[in-house]
């Protein structure tokens, strides 16, 4: 069994069920699958249908990927298609 | 034309004289935008829209904050007594928290402002508001790299919420530069209605301004105006617009000072809606000419105000006991009421504000201020002085308020045999345009003593005495003794 800890718990705010929309997902998972070897939990939400969750995280844009775990909790905004990007802004220690 | 009128109809704001300002209000249904520099007090104005939206006119408010937390901002306005957190516990408020509460890293510029959009909207929802802020964008347009993003999303926020038929308050930091823009052009979609705030410095304190910069559509007061931010909020004090004045004079309708002989050299009294200056060097008795007007007044069963601008009001109660006047209880009643102002700093809109208000607040006839001397030797400089007597002028006709504004003179002592009406300043005169009469009070010295001499000078629309009388004042009681002839 994996160690907990190095558990990665993500959030993706997006806006509607638009192509754009499933293209970064399946683009985000296929980076995360690679790096984070299944390592990792992300939740999608849809900003039109959940507002209130994106009050309570104080989202302001979307594309945003928040990552929850491990800290320090980490906000990225703007298209996620570059990996080396994502991974700088997330925080991520490759290793 | 009527259905073009009926486009645009107005929201009172609540802020004390911005709503007369506005004559009525904001445009409803509209975003307007204020601007000025840090400090000005955008952020108050925002506030007292929303508190007075939801306390006064039962509109619940949602405000969008991108500076300050809604927790600071929350006890920000426990100062006011305004208890944001029970209106918030109540859903009458709600607060769509932008701050830069945390670091939001940009991997690329592709991204769009839905979400924030989103939340207002569900604010809205909320609490079912009426009326929404936000303050302050700049802050918003400092966070990001992609501004054509803010903008274009501001844009489309600006329409949704015309849309969905609130009205919006927006505040924005105006650059010092002078062009009266704001830093990010803002002014593009958010142009029904442009309040532009300022700070001026006046001789020991800064005075704030607030002006319309424009607004669709409807009609409203232009010009610079002053306004406070006091214990309450904010108040602003609307000029009287000038060009509206209807007369409502009657010059059979006359205001007896009470004295007998005086009465008769005005043939019955000054006339309603006169503005009379009383004129005379320092001890001749201009305030105790000027109580025993409002007494007369007071007995006769009219109101009357007191402008204070050279003594305490406590010290003039206290003359007035002396003559047998109880001012205390007069003002208790009702039937009196005192207007006075920190004479370093006198604020023309606002000291004109506090008169209309008492005259209007009783329903006074009568108004004496004491004096008008004051006002030019204070911040006014002469024209001030002029127009703020014609503006005063134009709401006592209007009101058929008659009126006495007593002048000090320096140099009406002293001439010589034959030569009474020598030495009559040329303020006076300058002065006399504006007013429908002149009294003048004189000090003469005539062989081993001063005597006290009085003339009418003028009095327009109506005969009056031309000749010279003396009088006395004894125990605060004014008698016309006799004409004086030498």
């Amino acid at each position: 069994m994996e160690d907990n800890a190095n558990r990665y718990i993500l959030t993706l705010y997006i806006t509607g069920e638009t192509q754009t929309s499933r293209k970064t997902i399946t683009l985000l998972e296929e980076i995360l699958d690679s790096e984070l070897h299944g390592m990792y939990e992300l939740k999608i939400i849809d900003v039109l249908k959940h507002p209130q969750l994106a009050e309570d995280d104080k989202i302001l844009a979307t594309p945003t990927l928040i990552k929850i775990l491990p800290p320090p909790v980490r906000k990225i905004i703007g298209e996620l298609t570059d990996k080396k990007k994502i991974l700088l802004g997330l925080d991520f220690t490759t290793k | 034309m009527e259905e073009i009128r009926k486009g645009i109809s107005k929201l009172n704001t609540g802020i004390k004289g911005l709503d007369e300002m506005l004559m009525g209000g904001l445009p409803k249904g509209r975003a307007a935008l204020i601007t000025g520099p840090t400090g000005t007090g955008k952020t108050v104005f925002l506030n007292s829209f929303i508190y007075l939206g939801i306390t006064r006119y039962d509109e619940n408010g949602v405000y969008v904050t991108f500076e300050e937390t809604p927790q600071d901002i929350i006890l920000n306005v426990q100062g006011f007594g305004w208890d944001y957190k029970s209106l918030v516990e109540n859903k009458r408020l709600a607060f769509v928290d932008v701050s830069p509460n945390d670091v939001i890293m940009e991997i690329g510029t592709n991204y769009d402002f839905t979400p924030l959009f989103k939340r207002i909207e569900h604010a809205i929802e909320k609490v079912s508001a009426k009326r929404v802020v936000l303050d302050c964008i700049d802050a918003f347009f400092a966070r990001f790299l992609n501004k054509d993003a803010v903008r274009s999303s501001l844009n489309q926020i600006a329409v949704h919420l015309k849309s969905l038929g609130v009205t919006t308050l927006i505040s924005g930091e105006r650059t010092s530069d002078g062009s009266g823009h704001t830093r990010y052009g803002i002014e593009e979609f958010v142009s029904d209605a442009v309040l532009e705030l300022d700070l001026v410095g006046g001789q020991q304190q800064f005075l704030r301004t607030i002006c319309v910069r424009k607004i669709r559509g409807t009609n409203y007061r232009s010009g610079l105006m002053e306004f406070d931010i006091t214990s309450e909020g904010i108040e602003v004090f609307p000029k009287i617009p000038y060009k509206k004045i209807e007369m409502n004079t009657d010059y059979s309708i006359r205001r007896k000072f009470g004295i007998r002989q005086l009465d008769r050299m005005l043939y019955g009294g000054i006339p309603q809606g006169h503005m009379v200056l009383l004129s005379g060097n320092t001890g001749t008795g201009k305030t105790t000419f000027g109580m025993q007007f409002l007494v007369n007044g007071i007995k006769e069963g009219e109101n009357v105000v007191f402008v204070a601008l050279e003594e305490p009001i406590e010290q003039l109660k206290k003359t007035a006991k002396n003559h047998g006047w109880d001012f205390e209880r007069f003002q208790k009643e009702g039937r009196l009421d005192f207007v006075s102002t920190d004479l370093i700093d006198i604020r023309n809109d606002r000291l004109l504000y506090s008169i209309v208000n008492a005259v209007n607040c009783i329903g006074a006839s009568r108004v004496v201020i004491d004096s008008v001397s004051s006002l030019m030797s204070a911040s006014m400089n002469e024209e001030q002085v002029r127009q703020f007597l014609i503006q005063l002028s134009g709401f006592f006709k209007e009101k058929g308020v008659t009126c006495i504004m007593n002048y000090l003179t320096g140099s009406s002592f002293g001439a010589v045999k034959g030569q009474l009406m020598s030495n009559i300043m040329t303020n006076d005169m300058r002065l006399s345009s504006i007013t429908d009469g002149i009294i003048l009070l004189l000090y003469v010295e005539r062989g081993q003593s001063v005597k006290k001499m009085l003339n009418i000078l003028k009095l327009r629309g109506s005969k009056h005495s031309k000749e010279v009388y003396r009088y006395e004042i004894e125990k605060g009681r004014i008698s016309i003794i006799e004409k004086y002839e030498e």
